[in-house]
């Protein structure tokens, strides 16, 4: 898989209508609500009568309980978000594949802690998600990188090299893995909006207004988290580029206070969707409604740019966030269950609309 | 490619129209059946462009789920009424 371009125009018609078909077919409230009072037993023979059957039944024989439920959630992923590879031509297949490398960032991460924690390969593989622009071969031969030395330097020609390389310098003097992973985010999030063909057209606007969302989106928390944490950090230095809502420097004042920030966000062109959000985090001062709320709404976002614009790049995006909501919203349930949390409790970690 | 249609009428129309004015008595340059013909080609090229689309997402749609066949298929041939209302100018020339 790479992301040279296909030729041919982009078929939006063909893969919005695969597309839209598979959003309708994701699990809804009433199946939330059903797989909230289910043991992780339940959860998997529910699965299995879903969308989830073939891996449930291909990884059935290997694992079992939470851990079955997990992998066969990623193979899923990994599945739909290659047929979308598959299926897209053109311009379309570019914005789709730009946007799924957020799985290369995974699986490094994945591999990076891997390496880290002195975990054998074969049970990192089982948490990747072959979804991204990196294929078989060259992932087999990231897993079996003996250090993250080594693996930093398998990496070098890919576009997280630079970056990687600059961070492991960091990584050696402070051992911890922080900044090897901000260097991937960073990585991912600014390549995402950089180095687009200079083409003008409302594909690439909607594509643009769509990322910059989710960018403005990832600063903002980042941002509440460093407020609140109170840690003495340099907030530019976790800044994305790309977003619209705030530069380095506005950040950088904001994140002193907590209270100024707020009024800031309130008072922008996302105040209303996170009205809510921002509500509970003044009264109850808790951040993961906030966070989950930030979900939500960027959530919410996608799905209007999407029924507006119907032949665009915002439905493909829009179902590609909706299931990575969901694989999130089974998994926390299926953890949740697993550890004894309530219902509530459970019912406060997930992101339904 | 709209733009080039327009673009290639307008050049034609007042060549056409200066060709009437000079020599009434002579036939027109399109005639009758040929005019006719062409309003039907070209009804059955807009009728093939409208339906790209929607065969594209039809067949996708089918992709996912067989019972949508019946549905996509009405979808697909609907452009083609304006075919067949062009065909109506064929008799009436």
């Amino acid at each position: 898989m790479s992301t040279e371009r296909t030729a041919g125009g982009s078929n939006y018609e063909y893969v919005i209508a695969r597309v839209r078909s598979r959003r309708a077919a994701l699990f809804d409230d009433d199946d939330y609500r059903k797989l909230i009072r289910m043991g992780p037993g339940e959860i998997a023979r529910f699965m299995e009568e879903s969308e989830y059957e073939s891996e449930m039944n291909a990884l059935g024989a290997r694992h079992s309980g939470v851990d079955l439920i997990e992998y066969a959630l990623n193979r899923n992923v990994a599945k739909h978000f290659d047929d979308l590879l598959q299926w897209a031509n053109g311009q379309l297949y570019d914005y789709v594949a730009r946007y799924l490398r957020k799985f290369d960032v995974w699986n490094v991460k994945t591999i990076i802690r891997g390496l880290y924690a002195g975990t054998n390969p074969s049970d990192v593989e089982t948490d990747l998600i072959r979804a991204g622009e990196f294929d078989d071969a060259f992932l087999d031969q990231l897993l079996n990188a003996g250090s993250i030395e080594e693996l930093v330097e398998l990496l070098e020609p890919t576009r997280f090299g630079d970056p990687l390389a600059e961070a492991y310098a960091v990584y050696e003097d402070e051992g911890v893995l922080v900044p090897l992973e901000n260097a991937l985010d960073r990585a991912f999030y600014e390549d995402l909006l950089t180095g687009l063909s200079g083409e003008q057209s409302r594909a690439m606007e909607l594509y643009v207004e769509f990322l910059s969302a989710e960018v403005d989106f990832r600063n903002l928390r980042n941002a509440f988290r460093l407020a609140r944490s109170g840690a003495d950090l340099e907030p530019s230095e976790y800044y994305i580029e790309g977003g619209k809502l705030f530069d380095a420097d506005e950040i950088r004042q904001l994140a002193r206070n907590r209270d100024q920030l707020v009024e800031f966000v309130r008072s922008s062109k996302y105040g209303d969707d996170l009205e809510a959000g921002l509500d509970t985090l003044e009264a109850a001062d808790s951040l993961i409604e906030f966070e989950r709320a930030l979900d939500a709404a960027l959530l919410e976002y996608s799905g209007r740019l999407s029924n507006r614009y119907p032949l665009s790049i915002c439905p493909v995006l829009a179902y590609v966030l909706a299931k990575e909501r969901e694989v999130d919203n089974i998994r926390a349930i299926a953890r949740g269950r697993e550890g004894g949390l309530s219902t509530d409790e459970i019912e406060n970690e997930l992101v339904i609309l | 490619m709209i733009d080039t249609f327009t673009a290639v009428l307008t050049a034609l129309g007042p060549v056409l129209q200066e060709g009437g004015a000079q020599t009434i008595e002579q036939a027109p340059a399109i005639p009758p059946a040929a005019a006719a013909a062409l309003a039907v080609g070209l009804a059955a090229f807009g009728a093939g462009f409208a339906e790209r689309g929607i065969g594209a997402a039809a067949v996708g749609a089918i992709a996912e789920d067989d019972d949508m066949f019946g549905r996509g298929l009405i979808l697909t041939v609907l452009p083609e009424t304006l075919v067949i209302l062009a065909l109506v100018v064929v008799f009436v020339v």
